[in-house]
């Protein structure tokens, strides 16, 4: 456990496809239930579109059409992990929101070349805590490379006015 | 001022330096056209005294000289000592510039960057100028004056224990180096205090430009007696006179006791400014400045609000429904309603807040006009009427850039040379008109000229040549469809068509910068008469008129500025031409595409006994979308898509309903760019 000087992060931690995930605190503005979303045409799958947050237009990410993992049914656990990176707020889907915790930076390795479900470009390591192993999400690349999708599409779609 | 202070007013100092530098740039060239004008006058001066006075209490001191330089020349002006010139006008106006460049650089954090000692130089030159000998003579015997900035310096440094001395200096006649001199007394004057002012300047001193004598204001701790003294030491001084400078509380701004009146040194800034200056800061209204974030921020509570109250309203009938009329529930019905009023007042007096006059923007154009046509030998009055016009914050930052456009092509192109009109039987005079008013629920703009006017035959034989449109279909083009060619980028581009048509330059951008803020712009053209461009805008960006429909089970919202008509179409009313599907309405063939279709959803349409046909209109072109279901007109706030997700093809952005659910706004200008391309699609496949 860690000590009182230790330098420590705190997470938030979630469920996705059967991994146990970590994100910076400081990022998840809040955690909200699932609720209806409004498609828009002509994004990337994984944008399932965008909702209403107290007068907030927000874009809403299914993480597993994200990672490529295999679909998952919306269940009463299922919560939207809303996060703020810089000029932009997104709410993830995520399965299951767990818990906050606290871990030491000692024992975050960098990530293993091998690991079952996502891409290792977009985490920043695994963290140990008690038996339990959890992926810390890198949000910067997550948020990044869907930028670049959205560039690319842009200027695929050329006639654009400015 | 501490640095805490400064920090604290920069905001307002800023703010309000915009205001006057304004007021500077449109007065002054108005007084070029009405030079006589008293009160024109003593408002520029007004305007130069109150950022001369603002910028020296922030500690800007460049922008304090420059404008205290300003002033001596306006006094001028009003006293009748100066002409109102061309010249004058021209330096004045470089002056403007100067101050806005430091204004500029304070605002980006840089402070006072940037060089007045050319401007102040050429007003200095003005002054000096006609009446040269006799004002050299003034500036050589010229007893101190003191304007009120040097006077607060002197209150101050009395309030901290110094005392303020004229020290009047007399070289020997003949004497050598006499700029040398003049640098030791300041030299040795400065180890025992702080020259506040120095007649003549010092720069003149350094340039030898005066006789014999110069007097100074100095601030010291020392007693007279010994300043005289340390000036004395320096050789070839014939006489030193120190005597204290005793200032008058009541007249702030006049010169101090035993400056004959009637007889201002070149530098006296004149006891008037002291007294009209406060008279002229007399508002009716109070007033409070408010960040537009703020605003923003208020507008999307109150939305909240608005649905909220929705929502309370549909709580109050579930519970009826179960429970019956129970007193408690006529209770929750009346603060309900209540709730519902107070929340749409509120939202109309936000709305309000964000009202400005259209005055923000127009004001900049005088200055603009006066130096296109100067640059273009042309001779234009300009006009400007409906500056009071109030819209919305949103719509004055993005109107601004279309008229500037649309004015100099007015003056460019519009406006023939002065020879050219006399030839015509015209004034030598062009008139360009720049109007706002109200009408309805819009702001109409206009930019009216009476120059040479636009022949759409040579608009059209040009699109021919640049490729732009084959010349079948020109030749079917009516007259305004040919006019709206030149809203064609391609055309817009090319310098021939400017001189054949007389207009083109960026005509595409102001187009898409006015549709971006849901409005339109119109031509009205004669040959030889001139044109008038009709803008019509939205009282407010955020909020906007719509036709909400159907389709594929989401509500999407139509501008309504872009409808033009809903009609039912029977299925077997559609036609194929080249597989677009067509239907001919009042003789005229309207492309027709399912909405979803348009919208790359994927989804057929709908089977259907009729179909509702919503046709939208942009300049000359029209398509008819399929709709599901037509669900009526509503007032909508429009919201942008945000960072992440950026522009998309064919959606402006989302509104936020009454039961909270999002409603997409559709991008009508390039979601008729796609019904082609659908097709052709469908086609390919």
């Amino acid at each position: 456990m860690a000590t009182d000087t230790a330098p420590e992060i705190q997470l938030v931690v979630f469920q996705l496809a059967g991994e146990t995930y970590g994100v910076d605190i400081n990022h998840v503005q809040e955690i909200i239930r699932m609720q209806s979303i409004t498609a828009i045409p002509r994004t990337p799958a994984f944008v399932e579109g965008v909702i209403n947050l107290r007068g907030r237009i927000i874009p809403i990410l299914d993480m597993h059409k994200r990672f490529h993992l295999p679909a998952a049914e919306t269940t009463n656990n299922t919560r939207i992990m809303v996060v703020e990176l810089g000029q932009v707020t997104v709410g993830m889907i995520v399965d299951s929101v767990s818990e906050v915790l606290r871990l030491p930076t000692t024992s975050i390795e960098p990530p293993p070349p091998m690991i079952s479900g996502i891409d290792v470009a977009y985490l920043k390591g695994v963290g140990k805590w008690n038996d339990r192993l959890i992926i810390l999400l890198d949000l910067d690349r997550v948020l990044q490379e869907s930028e670049q999708r959205e560039l690319q599409r842009e200027v695929a779609a050329g006639v654009e006015t400015r | 001022m501490s640095d805490l202070d400064m920090s604290q007013y920069l905001g307002i100092f800023l703010d309000e330096a915009e205001e006057q530098l304004q007021q500077l740039d449109e007065a002054v060239v108005q007084l070029e056209q009405t030079p006589d004008d008293q009160e024109l006058l003593n408002t520029i001066f007004r305007a130069a005294h109150t950022l001369k006075g603002s910028s020296a209490s922030m500690g800007f001191n460049r922008l304090a000289t420059l404008t205290h330089r300003m002033e001596s020349v306006l006094d001028s002006l009003r006293q009748g000592k100066l002409a109102v010139s061309r010249e004058i006008i021209d330096i004045l106006l470089a002056s403007v510039d100067t101050l806005r460049a430091l204004k500029d650089s304070i605002a980006a954090g840089k402070g006072e960057e940037g060089d007045v000692n050319e401007v102040v130089a050429r007003l200095e030159a003005v002054l000096a100028g006609p009446a040269a000998p006799v004002a050299n003579k003034a500036v050589a015997n010229a007893e101190l004056t003191l304007d009120d900035i040097e006077q607060n310096v002197i209150r101050a440094a009395e309030v901290k224990g110094f005392r303020a001395y004229e020290i009047r200096v007399q070289l020997e006649a003949g004497c050598q180096m006499k700029s040398a001199r003049a640098y030791l007394v300041f030299n040795n004057l400065k180890e025992l205090g702080e020259i506040i002012k120095s007649v003549p300047h010092t720069q003149d001193l350094e340039a030898e430009k005066f006789d014999d004598t110069f007097t100074l204001a100095f601030v010291s701790r020392e007693d007279a007696d010994t300043l005289a003294n340390v000036v004395k030491s320096v050789s070839e001084i014939k006489d030193v006179l120190v005597r204290p400078i005793v200032l008058e509380e009541d007249q702030p701004a006049a010169a101090r006791a035993g400056t004959a009146p009637g007889k201002p040194g070149v530098e006296a800034a004149g006891g008037k400014n002291g007294t009209t200056a406060p008279a002229g800061e007399h508002h009716v209204n109070q007033t409070v400045r408010v960040d537009v974030q703020r605003l923003e921020n208020l507008m999307n509570l109150v939305g909240e609000l608005v649905i909220d109250r929705t929502r309370l309203t549909e709580v109050g009938n579930g519970l009826k429904n179960r429970l019956g009329n129970e007193e408690l529930l006529e209770t929750l019905e009346e603060v309900s309603l209540h709730i519902g009023r107070i929340t749409s007042d509120l939202q109309e007096e936000i709305m309000k807040a964000r009202m400005f006059p259209i005055d923000q923007v127009f004001n900049r154009f005088p200055r603009m006009v006066r130096d296109l046509a100067r640059k273009a030998g042309k001779e234009i009055d300009f006009i400007i009427e409906g500056r009071e016009t109030e819209l919305d914050r949103t719509v004055i930052e993005e109107i601004g850039d279309p008229l500037i456009h649309l004015l100099r092509n007015a003056i460019d192109h519009g406006i023939e040379e002065p020879e050219v009109r006399l030839r015509q039987g015209k004034p030598r005079h062009g008139t360009v008109r720049l109007k706002a008013f109200h009408q309805e629920n819009q702001i109409v703009i206009t930019v009216e000229d009476d120059g040479a006017g636009m022949d759409a035959e040579k608009i059209k034989a040009k699109a021919i040549a640049r490729g732009l449109i084959s010349p079948e279909s020109a030749a079917r083009l009516s007259r305004r469809e040919a006019l709206d060619l030149i809203f064609l980028p391609g055309l817009s581009t090319s310098d021939k068509v400017t001189d054949v048509s007389g207009r083109g330059v960026g005509m595409d951008i102001v187009r898409n910068h006015i549709e971006k803020i849901n409005g339109t712009i119109d031509i009205r053209t004669t040959p030889g008469k001139g044109t008038c461009f009709t803008i019509k805008l939205p009282l407010t960006l955020a909020i906007n008129r719509s036709l909400l429909v159907h389709v594929d089970g989401r509500v999407y919202a139509f501008p309504l500025a872009n409808v033009v008509e809903i009609i039912d179409v029977t299925p077997d009313s559609i036609q194929h031409v080249h597989r677009q599907q067509v239907v001919v309405v009042r003789g005229r063939v309207l492309p027709l595409i399912y909405l979803g279709q348009a919208l790359g959803l994927g989804t057929p349409i709908p089977a259907a006994d009729t179909y509702a046909v919503v046709i939208v209109g942009l300049a000359e072109k029209q398509v008819g979308f399929i709709v599901d279901d037509l669900i009526g007109e509503q007032e909508i706030v429009i919201k942008s898509l945000g960072n992440f997700i950026g522009k998309i093809p064919g959606i402006a952005g989302a509104t936020i309903m009454g039961d909270g659910s999002v409603a997409l706004i559709l991008d009508v200008r390039s979601l008729m760019n796609f019904v082609g391309e659908e097709a052709d699609r469908e086609l390919a496949s």
